[in-house]
């Protein structure tokens, strides 16, 4: 067993693990956040992306152990108790999500995209998002939902600049 | 459940004193992008699982006396990312840019991509180009592989379990022209069926002084192509010319995997492929 201490949506966690197992293993298995999914388990679809500090990554290829000392976002940390997460706001809005088993990976790789890059263009999304499969969308609307994603993070951003 | 123990080491020196003892028992993970996909095939056939990720010796790229180095444990995002390299190494860059997907590039090293030798790895033919060599170290020393002896069979690298491949060594090139291209079955997160990275000068005639290229996903392991440089060196590029060297580049893997099923389509794409990549030389 190997003893690991991360942050996960904003809350410690310290927990014993097997050393052969995932960080996907390790977050549904092992404290429970059911959001983050598991679709291939060979870093092919997407499904189970997580932000481990601020990048997207496959939490199926990723060893669990390598969590210790790391801050991560799941699925379940976009949203504030008050509001869903632009993305999540414009994903429901914009019908990014049909069947929805894609839906948490794409999310956590818009939100690392929007991190880094505040105002993608059609290309940067495409590229953000490549290591995510989707089988219902054909994407179109994913592509409008994290375009408007972006805006409406802007005009978030403005506010607060405002509010002071 | 297995018993299988993880090992993250403070340093290089723990790491290789480790090894010395108990690597023949050992799987070293880095980025892990690949020991992972084993690991949930097959399980690990180890004892111990050593974490290498955070090892300060394996990171940072680096310019000082016209000596390049690039650390084993740099992601490909990183390598993507880097000014660096933008103006000494331009064809590894690009080869970081649709290398898999985003989530991978963000972890995986390009250690990990050459020592799991696979043929098709996407860093190798712009290392390649760069005459990189892997510095690798164990307990007693270190010593320099070069590209071509890294790699002693598909999917085998020529490293003991005692080593740890620490940084590559490149030659920078400024100025010149140099690219990467590779052709999959899509546009983004494939497999590479064949990689090419060139590095081209030409001197103030226009007649090609210095010729490197680097082939990828066509033979096991890495090959210079030295016979193809030979025979463009000296001469002005010219569209006939370029397709000529082309084919001399297609005969030369031949000659290497024989006539394989794929022959029939890698042939005439490697030739073509050559032509599409040397083509801005052509015309300036």
């Amino acid at each position: 067993m190997v003893h690991i201490e991360f942050t996960i949506n904003g809350q410690k966690a310290a927990l014993d693990i097997p050393a052969d197992i995932t960080a996907l293993e390790t977050i549904r298995s092992l404290i429970g956040l059911k959001g983050t999914k598991e679709g291939c388990g060979i870093g092919e679809c997407g499904a189970c992306t997580i932000n481990v500090d601020g990048k997207a990554i496959n939490s199926c290829l990723m060893l669990g152990a390598r969590l210790d000392g790391t801050t991560v976002v799941t699925v379940e940390g976009l949203a504030t108790k008050e509001n869903l997460a632009p993305v999540q706001e414009k994903f429901m809005e914009n019908h990014g999500v049909q069947c929805g088993f894609c839906t948490p990976g794409i999310l956590m790789s818009a939100h690392a995209l929007l991190a880094e890059n505040p105002d993608p263009d059609h290309k940067e999304i495409s590229r953000a998002l490549s290591g995510n499969l989707c089988r219902c969308t054909g994407y179109s609307q994913i592509f409008v939902s994290v375009k408007e994603a972006a805006k409406l993070t802007d005009q978030l951003n403005q506010l607060k600049k405002v509010g002071g | 459940m297995t018993d299988i123990e993880y090992i993250r080491p403070l340093n290089l020196k723990e790491a290789l004193s480790f090894l010395w003892e108990k690597g023949e028992d050992t799987k070293i993970i880095a980025g892990g992008t690949d020991v992972m996909v084993d690991l949930r095939s097959d399980g690990l056939d180890k004892k111990y699982l050593l974490d290498i990720s955070r090892l300060e010796e394996l990171k940072g790229i680096e310019l000082n006396n016209k000596e390049l180095s690039v650390g084993a444990g740099v992601t490909l995002s990183e390598i993507y990312s880097s000014k660096i390299l933008k103006s000494n190494a331009l064809a590894l860059k690009k080869s970081a840019k649709n290398f898999a997907s985003k989530q991978i590039r963000n972890i995986a090293t390009i250690g990990g991509n050459v020592a799991h030798s696979s043929p098709c790895g996407d860093t190798v033919p712009a290392l390649v180009v760069h005459d990189a060599k892997a510095l690798v170290a164990d307990k007693k020393g270190t010593r320099l592989v070069s590209m071509e002896e890294m790699a002693t069979k598909a999917y085998m690298s020529c490293l003991s379990p005692r080593q740890i491949l620490v940084k590559f060594i490149l030659t920078p090139y400024q100025g010149g022209f140099t690219d990467f291209q590779k052709i999959g079955r899509r546009r983004e997160l494939a497999v590479s069926r064949i990689s090419m990275a060139v590095f081209v000068k030409k001197d103030k005639d226009g007649r090609i002084s210095f010729l490197k290229i680097g082939l990828g996903a066509c033979t096991p392991t890495p090959c210079k192509m030295e016979s193809v440089e030979a025979f463009l060196t000296g001469k002005i590029p010219t569209e006939n010319l370029i397709w000529e060297a082309g084919g001399i580049l297609a005969g030369n893997m031949i000659k290497i995997t024989g006539r394989r099923s794929s022959a029939i389509y890698k042939e005439p794409a490697v030739q073509g492929l050559f032509m599409r990549i040397l083509y801005p030389v052509v015309k300036s």
